[in-house]
């Protein structure tokens, strides 16, 4: 009994403290400059909590580093989030739980779904800038959706990206040949009838397109489709694992030599970790650099020295962080300028900030400087799984799409 | 205490309130939801307009499975058709709000009598499946309808309107929404006290001595599913105007499941257990969530690992319902009002 009574004014004593460290403190940070907020409707939860999760660290060790260096322009950052479990319904109810307690600057959309269900909210209100995990391209529509961007090259621009390359693989006016295969899901059909168009411009022939089902195993008709037409590259959409390994595995145990490509969600390391060496040669478009590339710049090494940080026994940050990270990084820029400029963050002086983007550098997130055109960056580069060294590397340049 | 209701005429015993005091509380009710906008924040209002569209179409598939006993699980695709006809009118006739959600409700009642068709021949399980077919069948019409459906992209619809009104904010919608759903609930209470309500719940009991009553299996039961799908239609239309965008992905599967879940777990057959159902399934994961805030200031980390443990608990929950309380929170309901009817007796 007596042991209990201690250990209870142990506790006591110790909220006690904490009261009075807060009264203590709050005289101070009164004194500072309001912070401003990025809120965040993020799947921790769900079919997506797989990126949701690092989006989460990477926004989280973002506001801890940018606060470390002062804030912006000695703002501090305070980041706000809640799960959505990737359920448009309660991402908009954590938009509006936050929208109205914290008013944010800037906010993190889990969905497409989400941020076509509350571009209306967001144009009336007027005073947030979004963008998030959805690179679709109908959200770089200005008109419609004028304060959301996408934190890279939309889906349309990567299948751009990606015909670039390809074309670039053509020798002596022998063009290469493609198919495209992709899931049967608004995200999976995004960018292919503009792919389709860019590449007839290119001079590309698609010999095949093929709808799946996302995360479908049983995919040995559509390998058939595909063996009959033998393409140069498949390029897949939609998708983050499955059936990717699947068409890879049956497709070169038919002998084919078939090279295979995938847009972002679907270029993480999970199909290293997943597919070992059968991984090796597939090759993804990736806006950023991985996080263990040989690249560097000031902002890429302060990435991985937080990163460190805050969980020193990760040794590995997916593209979901780096993701994040690149999308906080936008905001504050956004932000930085609006408050230069000595106007208000409203929503139409932020998007304004946005399109002023011109030849940015962002140390070494992106190799090359940046320039925003209609509202995303169009710029992104072909790295090749070393399955060896359980890896990404760069096969190709830098490309900016004008 | 009151310890009984002298019923003296078949009006009497059919009567939705059949006391004051029932008079009384509704009345309470109904001035709650009118106050309830002026003093809620944006988020409450959304969370309140989001009931409201759940509670019209549980109330819809509680009339096919709670009181007709016909499961469905292609209430998505109803709502979906809802959604769609209103987008659509929307967008290429500027119609008004009460006439597109009329066609809405009507359009949804078409589909729904040829998804009801197999009724007749098939139950139970069966007629889950076909229904789960019909659901389907339905997605891919508004994936690939492209002219019609906006495709995968979907539709983008401007604000319903009325006599130069704009029903823009959550706030105004509330008061579309809110007002529908307590209609559509008494217009379903009222058709439980008609010929065709006595039809379905016999129809329930059991469908042979229903027939050999002279009751027509066939007819009846159309006519639950379109009922039932009226109300999914309805509910598609509110929910085409409150997020203003319609896409095949804004109707999964899982929806259907939830409103089949709000269904058991307020209570199967029960009109109070559709609203509590709806409410509940709507609102606990949102309530939940205050475990995580409450935790937040200690574990600043909280949110990562609590999150997956609300889903877990928020499923637990609702297996719990089914296993301790089979009739749902509307029989909870009813033990509380037989606790203060009877007190200080024992119950």
């Amino acid at each position: 009994m007596f042991r209990n009574i201690l250990n209870k004014g142990r506790r006591l004593a110790g909220l006690g403290s904490l009261v009075a460290a807060l009264t203590v403190a709050t005289p101070a940070m009164a004194q500072d400059k309001e912070p401003i907020v990025f809120g965040g409707s993020i799947p921790l939860s769900g079919v997506f909590a797989f990126a949701g999760i690092h989006i989460h660290a990477g926004l989280t060790d973002y506001t801890d580093w940018i606060n470390s260096e002062g804030g912006i322009n000695g703002h501090p950052v305070k980041y706000v989030m809640e799960d959505t479990a990737y359920e448009v319904d309660r991402s908009v109810a954590a938009f509006k739980k936050i929208s109205g307690s914290e008013s944010p600057a800037t906010y993190y959309g889990d969905s497409t779904g989400f941020m076509k269900a509350i571009a209306s909210e967001l144009n009336s209100q007027g005073d947030t800038l979004m963008s998030g995990a959805s690179f679709a391209t109908a959200l770089t529509d200005n008109e419609q959706y004028p304060y959301q961007f996408i934190p890279g090259p939309n889906y349309s621009q990567m299948f751009g990206i990606i015909l670039e390359y390809i074309a670039d693989q053509g020798k002596d006016g022998d063009m290469p040949t493609v198919a495209f295969v992709y899931s049967d899901t608004e995200f999976g059909k995004d960018p292919i009838e503009n792919g389709k168009a860019r590449a007839a411009e290119l001079g590309i022939e698609v010999v095949e397109d093929i709808v799946t089902k996302p995360g479908s195993v049983d995919v040995s008709a559509e390998v058939l489709k595909l063996r009959r037409v033998r393409p140069d590259f498949v390029v897949f959409h939609g998708y983050v694992l499955s059936p990717i390994n699947e068409f890879m595995v049956q497709m070169r145990q038919m002998g084919l030599d078939t090279q295979f490509m995938g847009t972002f969600w679907s270029s993480d390391k999970l199909i290293i970790d997943k597919m070992g060496a059968d991984a090796d040669g597939y090759m993804g478009v990736m806006p950023y650099n991985y996080y263990d590339s040989e690249e560097s710049g000031p902002m890429l090494d302060a990435l991985r020295a937080q990163a460190e940080k805050s969980d020193p026994e990760a040794d590995y940050r997916p593209t979901g962080y780096m993701q994040a990270w690149f999308n906080a990084m936008v905001w504050t820029e956004v932000i930085k300028r609006t408050l230069d400029a000595d106007k208000e963050l409203t929503g139409e002086n932020m998007a304004a900030a946005l399109a002023s983007i011109e030849d940015w550098d962002t140390g070494g997130i992106i190799g090359i400087p940046v320039t925003v055109r209609d509202m995303s960056f169009p710029v992104g580069r072909i790295w090749r799984v070393n399955a060896e060294k359980g890896r990404y590397e760069p096969v190709s340049d830098w490309i900016h799409l004008d | 205490m009151r310890i009984g209701d002298a019923k003296q005429s078949y009006e009497a015993d059919e009567a939705i309130w059949t006391t004051s005091t029932q008079k009384l509380w509704f009345g309470l009710f109904l001035l709650i939801l009118l106050v309830f906008p002026f003093m809620a924040d944006s988020y409450l209002l959304y969370l309140g307009c989001l009931v409201g569209i759940a509670v019209i179409s549980t109330t819809g598939l509680n009339i096919l499975t709670g009181f007709t006993g016909l499961i469905s699980l292609g209430q998505a695709g109803f709502m979906g058709v809802g959604a769609y006809t209103v987008a659509w009118l929307s967008v290429n006739t500027g119609l008004p709000f009460p006439i597109t959600l009329v066609l809405a409700g009507l359009m949804a009642a078409a589909v729904g009598i040829l998804v009801g068709l197999p009724s007749l021949r098939v139950k139970g399980l069966y007629l889950a499946i076909a229904t789960l077919a019909a659901g389907v069948f339905l997605h891919f019409i508004f994936a690939e309808w492209e002219s019609v459906t906006g495709g995968m992209g979907g539709l983008s619809l401007e604000p319903a309107h009325l006599f130069g009104l704009s029903f823009q904010s959550d706030f105004m919608m509330y008061f579309i929404i809110v007002p529908l759903a307590v209609l559509m609930v008494l217009a379903a209470a009222n058709v439980f006290r008609t010929r065709i309500g006595r039809a379905f719940i016999a129809i329930r009991d059991r469908d042979i001595s229903a027939e050999i009553l002279g009751i027509d299996l066939l007819r009846y039961k159309l006519m639950s599913f379109a009922l039932s799908s009226f109300y999914a239609g309805v509910a598609g239309g509110l929910f085409a105007y409150f997020y203003r965008v319609v896409t095949p992905e804004s109707f999964p599967l899982s929806m259907s499941i939830f409103y089949l879940a709000a269904v058991i777990v307020g209570g199967m057959g029960n009109l109070l257990g559709g609203i509590l159902g709806a409410a509940f399934m709507t609102l606990v994961p949102e309530a939940l969530k205050l475990l995580t805030a409450a935790l937040t200031p200690f574990y600043p980390n909280a949110p990562v690992f609590m999150s997956p443990m609300l889903e877990i608990i928020f499923g637990a929950l609702i297996v719990g319902f089914l296993i301790f309380e089979p009739h749902g929170l509307a029989e909870m309901w009813h033990r509380i009002r037989r606790f203060f009817r009877l007190w200080p007796f024992k119950n």
